[in-house]
């Protein structure tokens, strides 16, 4: 009977094999060839392959499955992977070795990038290695090996398709370059802490390098994994020899590395491209008859981006609480709009202001909260490195969000209730997560710091059931208004040094809570959380735009000893000049829009494309002139400077879109004066760039500048099919339709958008353009016009909209 | 400063892309073109992949590589008379791409700016690595022709399948294909260059091959 492999690869030396491609290819498998096709084809080389790695002492042996996956095989896959494992079976029974060698069904990568830098959407990533993996689980494979992914979102969806298919030990390495990143940006500190959370029996590296240039990764590794590390690298870097790929590093050589790798806390070790039966061999020899080094590092507090591990605890870090609705009328209209980009600038607006952590709240009655959440969590990690704290009380939209996130989210929250931990601590389980911990039960908010402790407690006991980490825990300490109860302060912050001192956790306050009903409420805020941080506060959630708030942070860190030689607090302060150190924090005061634009008009200010001399000028006007006149009298001829120049070709793209932000930023103000006017839109124009293609800078220039003259711009995003831009064009009675591709092979989607528009709903415009348009083209596929820049965007949509413009 | 891009960045390129022809930014875009080009030579992650392959030729305008055969009339001319290639694949990783779309929601000036930095800067890696190349090639004796690119004339687009799989790009280097076959990170360049004994005058391909020249807003003078 085979020892069981989770307790094995706790203490014991495992052994991997090499590998695999470099000696395929040396056997004659040509460039481009699929090797998993050889399971069929010359079935005796791979049986030959397992054995030379079984006779050499692997304990671990890959399946030739490294590349099985639907894409690659849609017609035969399952017959790839069950003669893979098959040949594995016997291999094992061919060379004696059913007792103590394991068959590991090799996963990796798919070779497409995930939505939405890519075109691989993450559930049809999961789902196309769901397949290889129940298939390979079904036909008798005792672990799963994923190994040399690049990027942590496809990891991900890979470890969740094995977790949620199979029983067995997964295990897994990624491939990081020679600055220690994956090709997506992940760092060592970022990939563990995601896989780890989702529950993986082991991890490491592989690939990509040689055990020599990869030791700066395996001592990050074993400084901080607390399952046990993989190292399986390359023998040497890659040469090109006469065309020939070439790898220099020889099993002895190899094998002293390794034995040094060894020493540094690794048990699981093998090869990867270049290496052979002798590499492995000779590894082996070295390190057998020593006792292996097992690492017992402590398990630390830390969430992860893409990009960048947090560890929780260290030092106090802000949560930014702007993406919330509540008590926000345009928030909740954005939510219901789908505008998904107020959502997200308000993000990164707070990345900018210095929050560490962004609170993602999408929760509104009448909205679908559960696609919400995923939507915007996708959207959003996309383009901040920030790591987000995933907030709200339905269960479905917290687990929405958490099979997205690509890495380890703050949730927000559980508490006491056996009901809410029942609901929440399985997916911090399966997702893993670091939680918020309310410090509330069945019987309400404790009065006292002993009874917020004691349901603190009762949270860690229950947690520990699911597995779920002390450390995993932040313990919300409430902070209540003291304008109801002026002791309450008093409790809360026991409550945080109580959880500091004697539960050694970490703690976590809504600060500003503390002053509702209380005038100019940021004084009592900003003292309260320097009081707090004093106390022993982890984390705050504030609204990081609020000055009195940072000014209480960089003074704290400054005074505590734990912002070296002052730095952030110089680099923060030194350049504000003393009449603006306000309650408004203006980092770009002093650098963009110099003082002395200051009193440039608002004409001048679009045409300058300064957007905050343009806010100053607009602002004036608004004291002494109709909002309408401001409009027609200073914007749109200001505009049409602008564009016109842009046409004539004195003015250039860069300085259009300048003019149009700046703009834009006017329009901004002179809506909020207009709030109750309603107000005059010259139509709708649907603006897509068609299916197949996913660069949209081009339409979305095109949307900036029809924005800015008036248009009802309904932006369907990229890669978008016909029938949803026919569809929206019917039921929101839409008569100008903007399509944009890059390449001839999405024109055909733009040709098949137009014929489908002209059948549905005949009569509506089409404007395309796109890198590859011209006028012939656009007249072959039946285009109404062929929009060679922005600007004739514009003037097509004037033209058909409001032809009295002209 | 840090950086992962000791190359030089041709300055008239940035502001050709930008559609400046022959007039220069004013402060505020050069301004922004300095910071904005200061962030992508801090982050992006430049990485090649090159390999050597003989060919023979079937016909005229038909090629075989790896026993693939390769139809296109431009290639052939632009490869003429060669025996061997050189497979190259180029990126600067997902750095500009997270850029750009950052910038499409706050401030789409800069998703331009980025737009055009980045792409002088892959053009500038692909010299760099095209002259790597040269070294490599003239030690045995061959002279290069210009780089020429899938998509490029009739070159037809799916080849970038085969080169994917040839050089193993998306484990290698991490360019991905989408369906349409466009490349993910965008800031990709993959190429044919022709490896001849004989050392023909040539230019450097781009605007001279491009069958949009005439018209294009953005081509060389």
């Amino acid at each position: 009977m085979r020892q069981d492999l989770r307790e094995k690869i706790k203490t014991d030396w495992v052994f991997c094999d090499g590998g695999m491609g470099t000696i395929l290819q040396a056997k004659g498998l040509k460039g481009g060839e699929l090797p998993e096709t050889w399971n069929l084809l010359r079935p005796q080389d791979i049986l030959d392959l397992h054995c030379s790695y079984l006779n050499a002492g692997a304990t671990i042996f890959n399946t030739n499955t490294f590349g099985a996956n639907r894409l690659k095989y849609p017609d035969n896959l399952e017959e790839i992977v069950v003669a893979a494992v098959d040949l594995a079976k016997k291999a094992r029974i061919q060379c004696g070795r059913e007792e103590n060698a394991y068959i590991a069904l090799d996963i990796g990568p798919t070779g497409k990038l995930l939505e939405p830098l890519g075109d691989l959407p993450f559930d049809r990533a999961v789902e196309l290695f769901a397949e290889v993996v129940r298939i390979g689980a079904r036909e008798g494979a005792d672990l799963v090996l994923i190994e040399t992914m690049s990027d942590s979102y496809e990891a991900k969806a890979a470890v969740l398709a094995a977790k949620e298919n199979c029983d067995l030990p997964v295990l897994i390495t990624t491939i990081y370059d020679e600055k220690g990143k994956l090709l997506t940006g992940g760092t060592v500190a970022s990939t563990v802490t995601m896989l780890e959370g989702l529950g993986v029996d082991a991890l490491g590296v592989n690939c990509g390098l040689g055990p020599k240039q990869m030791m700066p990764i395996i001592r990050e590794l074993t400084e901080i994994a607390t399952v046990p590390v993989i190292v399986n690298p390359n023998a040497g870097l890659p040469r090109n020899e006469n065309g020939a790929t070439v790898f220099d590093v020889g099993p002895e050589e190899f094998a002293t590395y390794m034995e040094q790798i060894a020493s540094m806390g690794v048990h699981i070790l093998g090869g990867c491209c270049g290496t052979t039966p002798e590499h492995i061999a000779a590894t082996i020899a070295k390190v057998k008859d020593k006792k292996p080094v097992v690492l017992s590092n402590p398990h630390v507090c830390r969430i992860s981006s893409y990009c960048e591990a947090l560890e929780i605890g260290k030092h106090p870090l802000i949560i930014g609480e702007r993406i919330n609705p509540t008590g926000k009328k345009v928030f909740k209209q954005a939510l219901r709009d789908q505008n998904f980009e107020y959502i997200l600038s308000e993000g990164l607006r707070q990345e900018e202001s210095g929050a560490h952590i962004l609170d993602v709240n999408v929760g509104l009655p009448e909205i679908d909260e559960p696609a919400m959440m995923e939507e915007v969590v996708t959207r959003l990690q996309s383009i901040t490195s920030l790591p987000l704290q995933i907030d709200t009380t339905d269960i479905e939209a917290l687990e929405r969000g958490l099979r997205y996130y690509n890495g380890k989210a703050l949730i927000n929250s559980v508490n006491g209730k056996q009901e809410s931990m029942d609901a929440v601590f399985p997916l911090v389980q399966k997702y893993g997560g670091v939680v918020i911990a309310l410090a509330l039960d069945e019987d309400g908010i404790p009065s006292t710091s002993e009874g917020r402790i004691a349901v603190a407690k009762k949270i860690y006991a229950e947690a520990a059931k699911y597995g779920i980490p002390a450390e995993d825990i932040v313990v919300d300490g409430l902070a209540m208004t003291i304008s109801s109860d002026t002791d309450s302060a008093n409790v809360t912050l026991d409550t945080i040094r109580r959880i500091r001192d004697e539960l050694h956790g970490h703690s976590i306050l809504g600060v500003s809570n503390i002053s509702f009903g209380l005038p100019h409420r940021e004084i009592i805020n900003s003292f309260f959380f320097a009081m707090a941080m004093q106390n022993g506060l982890s984390l705050a959630i504030i609204n990081p735009g609020n000055e009195p708030m940072m000014r209480a942070y960089y003074a704290y860190m400054a005074l505590s000893n734990q912002d070296p030689q002052c730095n952030a607090f110089i680099e923060r302060y030194a350049a504000v000049p003393a009449d603006t150190v306000t309650a408004v924090y203006a980092p770009g005061a002093t650098s963009t829009a110099t003082s002395s634009n200051k009193e440039l008009s608002l004409i001048g200010s679009i045409e300058k494309g300064m957007q905050e001399s343009a806010i100053a000028a607009v602002q004036k006007e608004l004291e002494k002139r109709d909002p309408l006149a401001i409009i027609n009298e200073d914007m749109i001829p200001a505009l049409d400077t602008v564009g016109k120049g842009f046409e004539k070709g004195s003015v250039f793209l860069p300085q259009l879109l300048m003019s149009a932000e700046a703009a834009k930023a006017a329009f901004e103000v002179i809506k909020d004066a207009m709030k109750d006017t309603k107000q005059e839109s010259k139509g709708k124009v649907i603006l897509a760039t068609v299916k197949g293609d996913i660069h949209d800078i081009g339409k979305n220039i095109v949307k900036v500048l029809l924005d800015n003259y008036g248009f009802d711009v309904i932006d369907l995003g990229k890669d978008v099919p016909p029938e949803v831009i026919v569809d929206t064009a019917i039921d929101q009675q839409v008569e100008v339709v903007g399509l944009s591709a890059l390449m001839t092979t999405t024109v055909v989607s733009m040709e098949e958008t137009i014929r489908l528009l002209k059948e549905k709903k005949p009569g509506t415009k089409t404007v395309v353009g796109g890198a590859v348009m011209t006028q012939e083209y656009a007249d072959s596929i039946g285009a109404d016009c062929y929009a060679k820049d922005a600007m004739a965007t514009v003037k097509y949509a004037n033209s058909i909209l409001c032809p009295d413009s002209l | 400063m840090e950086t992962t891009f000791p190359y030089e960045i041709p300055d008239r390129e940035i502001y050709r892309y930008l559609g400046y022809r022959n007039a220069l930014p004013d402060e505020a875009v050069l301004q922004k073109i300095a910071l904005c080009k200061e962030r992508l030579i801090k982050d992006v992650s430049p990485k090649a992949i090159w390999q050597y392959y003989d060919i023979t030729w079937q016909d005229d305008t038909t090629l075989l590589l790896e026993g693939i055969p390769v139809r296109s009339q431009n290639l052939s001319r632009n490869i003429a008379d060669c025996h061997r290639i050189c497979l190259l694949a180029v990126t600067l990783g997902p750095a500009p791409d997270r850029y750009i779309q950052k910038a499409e929601v706050t401030a789409m000036s800069d998703a331009v700016i980025y737009q055009a930095i980045s792409a002088a800067m892959i053009e500038a890696y692909c010299y760099h690595i095209n002259g790597l190349i040269r070294k490599e090639a003239e030690e045995e004796g061959y002279f290069l022709r210009p780089r020429f690119s899938p998509g490029y004339g009739d070159f037809p687009l799916e080849f970038q399948r085969n080169i994917g799989d040839l050089l193993q790009m998306a484990k290698n280097i991490g360019i991905t294909l989408t369906d349409s076959l466009l490349m993910m990170p965008s800031k990709s360049v993959t190429a044919i260059i022709g490896l001849s004994k004989t050392n023909s005058e040539c230019k450097e391909a781009g605007c001279e091959v491009c069958n949009k020249s005439a018209t294009c807003a953005f081509r060389r003078i």
